[in-house]
């Protein structure tokens, strides 16, 4: 042992180092933010509470295709249609629990219309289950409520790509739907992209 | 003040008065000392909180102000849980045991000059053995639980209560040495009688063993073996609940006042100056006392506290090794020399 460490040892600097860090750590402002009354607004595109896209018409964006439902990894989506008059298809039930939600957002991800959406909302605890059931309506209100002007409009083109704003399907395939946004590089891109994609799965073949 | 100080002290013949006088300081003692547990508890979160860059309790009142108020209200009026299998007599005299054990250490200290309730002659072997007392109620609390983590923690408790006990007892033997006497207020006076006041500048070593100790004596980090939460869910104090729980944490905070006293009165002069600075500024001549030894028992609560937020529990057999390998020998080495310096200066 060296003369260092023996004055070391019998300083205890090291825990003359730390107390000192502690006091000046006491002095230096907390960090805590005080929840309820200060309050943070969420950050852009953060998956809260669910909404239902309302169309210029009024009604639901929703066409009752139900793949929310399908591709939902804690099954709490429920969508019930029937047929209508004109051989429509009517969405009588749309129903989200949200108790046994996770937010992974997929639902939202897989609408290929942009019809469901998660809102930057995340203050709607409650004592009972049934205030935590979504139907229709209120999924509507929450649009309504959350969504309204210009947030509702940039939402999906700020956090998600629809498929009906983007599908592109390769050039010898029928075009079902018609690309409108995407810039002539990207087509570029996303053409070698499939070609690539296709060289690939020959290859396995 | 003078006048309550003349009052406090006057020796009467007259029996009842004394009975009177005394139970109005024991009143006054044990409202203030309980004032503080209640606020040292609070203060206790406000200081490691902001060591840890936090707030600590800021709900209750403004910034947390009422916080010790509803932490008794609220162990008061919570169910008094006592294990089937524990043996009941001795599980409900524990708690009782620790506080008293504490409570009654603060009857030798002298809080400013005359006021003391018992000012009785082995003042310091008193505090002794009352600490000792308290450690059997760690140990009965331990063994009564009839549970596996409330035991390890009653033995570890007996353990390092015992090897403290020697280092602390061998700390102040140098004070003793210098002062000649285990009166707590002889012993103030006999630092007054130097120029530097303090008994902490020739006693530095002794303070030191001192101070280690009385972090081990009131099983604070980092010598809280007997209740480390990592390993033995609370200790010697798991199966306790509502307010035989909040006896023991009120013992706890006792046990630092206590302590703390014990280590102002010997080491830092108790509520005197030291004479160089009075005689430098006579003005500090006319704040009671009561403020200076406030202040100084404050500090080293607030050591209690920084200590805490710093240093990491030590493992238990570095805990004896440092207690016997090093403070029983540094301070045995503390007493020859004291006792040459006294003998041949």
């Amino acid at each position: 042992m060296t003369l260092k460490n023996i004055a070391k040892k019998i300083f205890m600097l090291e825990i003359l180092k730390g107390m000192a860090l502690t006091f000046r750590m006491m002095l230096t402002p907390a960090v805590t933010r005080q929840y309820p009354k200060e309050k943070r607004e969420a950050f852009p595109g953060f998956r809260g509470l669910h909404a239902l896209v309302r169309k210029e018409n009024g009604d639901a964006k929703c066409v009752g295709c139900g793949l929310c439902a399908a591709v939902c990894p804690s099954r709490c989506i429920y969508v019930y249609t029937s047929e209508g008059p004109d051989h429509t298809k009517i969405v009588d039930r749309y129903e989200i629990e949200l108790l046994r939600c996770v937010y992974c957002g997929f639902c939202v991800e897989a609408c290929p219309f942009g019809a469901v959406a998660l809102t930057r909302h995340y203050e709607y605890s409650d004592y009972s289950r049934e205030a935590l059931y979504m139907d229709k309506a209120k999924l509507l209100a929450n649009w309504d409520k959350y969504m309204a002007g210009k947030e509702g409009e940039v939402y999906f083109k700020r956090f998600w790509r629809p498929m009906s704003e983007d599908f592109m399907a390769h050039d010898d395939q029928p075009v079902l739907r018609g690309k409108k946004s995407a810039a002539p590089e990207a087509v570029q891109k996303k053409e070698t992209n499939t070609e690539k994609a296709q060289g690939e799965l020959s290859n396995a073949a | 003040m003078n006048m309550i100080e003349a009052f406090l002290s006057a020796g009467s013949d007259n029996f009842l008065l004394n009975v009177v006088v005394i139970l109005i300081k024991i009143a006054v003692v044990v409202g203030a000392v309980m004032f503080h547990v209640a606020y040292a508890t609070y203060f206790e979160r406000k200081v490691i909180g902001h060591m840890q860059i936090r707030l600590g309790p800021m709900r209750v009142g403004p910034h947390g102000i009422l916080q010790p108020i509803a932490d008794s209200v609220k162990l008061f009026f919570k169910e008094d849980i006592i294990p089937a299998n524990a043996d009941k007599t001795v599980f409900k005299i524990a708690p009782i045991i620790i506080l008293f054990a504490s409570l009654s250490s603060a009857a030798v200290v002298p809080f400013f000059e005359g006021f003391v309730i018992a000012d009785i002659n082995v003042g310091l072997l008193y505090i002794f053995a009352m600490s000792s007392m308290a450690a059997y109620g760690v140990v009965m609390a331990g063994w009564a639980s009839n549970s596996k983590y409330p035991f390890l923690g009653g033995l570890r408790s007996s353990a390092q209560v015992i090897s403290y006990e020697v280092a602390m007892g061998l700390s102040l033997v140098g004070v003793m040495l210098l002062s000649g006497s285990l009166n707590l207020t002889e012993i103030v006076h006999a630092q007054q009688q130097r120029w530097y006041g303090m008994f902490l500048f020739p006693q530095i070593v002794g303070y030191f063993i001192f101070l280690v100790a009385m972090f081990a004596e009131t099983n604070r980090t980092p010598f809280d073996l007997p209740e480390a939460e990592s390993e033995l869910v609370a200790g010697y104090f798991t199966e306790y609940s509502g307010m035989r729980f909040a006896l023991y944490y009120a013992a706890e905070y006792i046990g630092m006042i206590v302590m703390s006293s014990i280590a102002v009165i010997c080491f830092w002069g108790g509520w005197t100056l030291p004479p160089v600075i009075t005689n430098a500024v006579p003005a500090l001549l006319a704040v009671p006392g009561i403020v200076w030894f406030v202040l100084k028992v404050y500090f080293h609560i607030f050591l209690f506290y920084w200590v805490r937020a710093t240093v990491p529990r030590y493992r238990y057999d570095q805990l004896m090794s440092l207690g016997w390998k090093v403070l029983i020998p540094l301070a045995l080495a503390n007493i020859v020399v004291t006792s040459l310096v006294a003998y041949f200066v």
